[in-house]
């Protein structure tokens, strides 16, 4: 019964923090309602998006909300691994010195790391944040740093490809959601956007969002709402067939226009991808007043959740833009629950 | 003395036919009157030899017009030992005004022994052709008087046609029976999706809630044409309008299938089965446009 109470109580903030991230960063309700299912299953994410949208805006209000000690990096094409771990100087009396990177300054108390532009890093620097995201520890200076609080957000633009590595599919992996930053659509937040003097200074929209100090408790919440909220056999079945339809979805009745489907995937959701998918899922469940999941959260973050999951074949990842939101709609649209 | 002059003149008889070179020669003709204008007119010759002479088939007559009239159409030679068959097929093209008596020209065969060579005559045969038209020749107002050949007779062809209507129908047969798997008669279906759903539903008690559940939940998604979800409604009024009249009966069905399958807790009361009932009876109304 304590458990439940405190349930609620965390259920309030979580929908006063949304509301006030909404007031900040408007017109993209969407991403925010994503983001904080993220934020409360802890896991990582991937923000794309055009230029000038919001991401990097949006990323710093949830860091400023949450509290908790914050680093951020830019990728560049000559960041190295070392760069996030250590930088070397000399100081004032001429001596050189070694200090702790972006990673290990804050030590075990670091919260919220955002990478931007990650797709411009190299390769070398991916394996780096590999490990820290996924086991939430590294190693440097003869030792394991661990970060229990570490979580990970990256942007990445869609508008340019050159000088740019594409995130290797074990990155990609670790990401819990990639989520699409899109233009507002309605009229009136545009024009907000434009002449409101509140949304041209950027710092001082992000300094205006309340420090709600919530950020290190996060882990036990995740914990205790995970094991609160209850999966059925019944969704368990629906859970097990999207995900087959991700590796077979011809078998599901599936098909799009001008492909060959059982040539068309290379590789299904991985068991991660699905534990993340029913993790974010118990969290929707949650902020939606309900002790159990149903097939709409299922529903409403498979395509933020399994997107970036799935892998075309070659021949055909040219359109994968075009088919891979039509893959995810099609699968959601051919497997039926019960 | 006497019996001396017999074997003499005896031996004189027969040394005189083994000096013929030809041993046998005869033309069979066929009838010689009673052909009309486009008649073949078949002429064999048979003709045997002595052995070492050959026939010469240079000086048989050669296909083609052999006169103004008249055709050979067709020369066949057959040899077996020294016996010669030849067979020769004439056609004539006269058009006699009366009976007129023709004459198939004869022509010299040439045998061949070593350098040495021998003439056969075939003789000419006679024959009589008759006119096509009538004796007197009658006048009609379009002038000559023409009467059309009748038309060539039907072949019977009632077993065909049998055969093709069989084999037709059951083509037709086979043909929609791939066309109900394919499930190419939709409209068909969806008018009737409740109507079986009900039938099945009607056996059903209380204990079989998941399996009720299950079928209206089929019945929804084949007329949908895929799954259907609470979420989803309000797509499902746009296609099918008919249906937002029980909007409130169908709230409650997804709200309780979801309570049923997707968490724990959940009695079961026999009304619950009922009011199931009563919205598929529903559909089935509006599915059968009475509503």
């Amino acid at each position: 019964m304590n458990t439940d109470i405190q349930l609620t109580d965390w259920r309030e903030q979580a929908l006063q923090f949304e509301q006030q991230i909404n007031q900040t960063v408007i017109g993209l309700q969407p991403a925010v309602r994503n983001i904080i299912l993220a934020v409360f299953t802890r896991g990582h994410v991937l923000l794309e998006g055009n230029v000038g949208v919001g991401k990097t805006t949006l990323l710093r209000a949830v860091a400023q909300g949450l509290g908790g000690d914050y680093q951020r990096i830019e990728g560049t094409i000559d960041l190295m691994p070392a760069d996030l771990i250590y930088y070397t100087y000399l100081n004032s009396e001429g001596r050189p010195c070694v200090d702790p990177g972006p990673l290990l300054k804050h030590g075990d108390t670091l919260a919220t790391f955002f990478f931007n532009e990650i797709n411009r890093a190299r390769p070398q620097v991916h394996a780096l944040l590999l490990r820290a995201m996924a086991e939430r520890s590294i190693n440097a200076f003869n030792r394991d740093y661990h970060f229990p609080h570490i979580q990970v957000f990256a942007d990445r633009n869609r508008v340019e490809k050159e000088e740019t590595f594409e995130l290797p599919a074990a990155a990609k992996d670790r990401f819990m959601m990639e989520i699409n930053i899109d233009m507002p659509g309605s009229d009136t937040v545009l024009d907000e956007l434009m002449f409101n003097p509140r949304f041209h200074d950027t710092d001082q929209l992000i300094r205006g969002v309340a420090n709600s100090g919530i950020y290190y408790q996060l882990n036990e919440l995740a914990q205790t709402l995970q094991q609160r909220i209850q999966t059925s056999p019944k969704l368990h079945a629906y859970a097990l067939s999207l995900w087959k339809a991700t590796h077979q979805p011809q078998q599901y009745g599936v098909q799009l226009s001008d492909v060959d489907m059982p040539q068309l995937l290379m590789a299904g959701a991985s068991p991660r991808g699905m534990s993340y998918l029913i993790r974010a899922a118990k969290t929707r469940a949650w902020l939606e007043h309900r002790e159990h999941v149903l097939p709409e959260d299922l529903q409403a973050l498979f395509p933020v959740c399994m997107t970036h999951r799935l892998f075309l074949n070659p021949m055909v990842a040219y359109r994968k833009e075009q088919l891979l939101p039509e893959l995810i709609q099609g699968i959601l649209n051919q497997v039926a629950a019960p | 003395m006497r019996i001396l002059l017999i074997m003499v003149l005896s031996l004189l008889g027969c040394s005189g036919s083994i000096d013929e070179p030809v041993s046998y020669f005869n033309v069979e003709t066929p009838r010689p009157f009673g052909y009309v204008n486009g008649d073949e007119i078949p002429q064999r010759i048979v003709i045997e030899t002595r052995s070492g002479i050959t026939l010469q088939t240079g000086s048989l007559p050669a296909k083609g017009q052999i006169n103004r009239w008249l055709n050979l159409n067709q020369v066949t030679v057959k040899q077996s030992g020294q016996r010669y068959q030849i067979d020769l097929l004439y056609q004539v093209f006269y058009a006699p005004l009366e009976v007129k008596t023709l004459t198939l020209p004869g022509f010299t065969l040439q045998l061949s022994q070593g350098e040495k060579s021998i003439s056969q005559n075939v003789p000419a045969w006679t024959f009589t052709l008759s006119p096509l038209r009538e004796l007197v020749v009658r006048q009609t107002e379009q002038g000559e008087y023409l009467r059309p050949d009748s038309p060539p007779p039907l072949l019977a062809n009632t077993q065909a046609l049998y055969g093709l209507t069989a084999s037709l129908s059951i083509a037709a047969l086979i043909a929609s029976y791939l066309c109900y798997l394919y499930g190419c008669f939709p409209n068909r279906l969806r008018r009737t999706v409740f109507k079986r759903a009900l039938r099945k539903l009607a056996g059903l008690s209380k204990a079989d809630m998941e399996q009720a559940l299950t079928l209206v939940h089929h019945a929804l998604n084949s007329l949908n044409g895929q799954p259907l979800f609470a979420n989803r409604l309000s797509d499902f009024y746009r296609r099918n309008p008919e249906y937002l009249q029980i909007n409130s009966q169908l709230a409650w069905f997804f709200n309780y299938s979801n309570r049923y399958f997707f968490s724990d807790g959940m009695i079961v009361v026999a009304q619950d089965l009922q009011q199931l009932k009563d919205l598929c009876q529903q559909c089935r109304n509006i599915e059968r446009g009475s509503r």
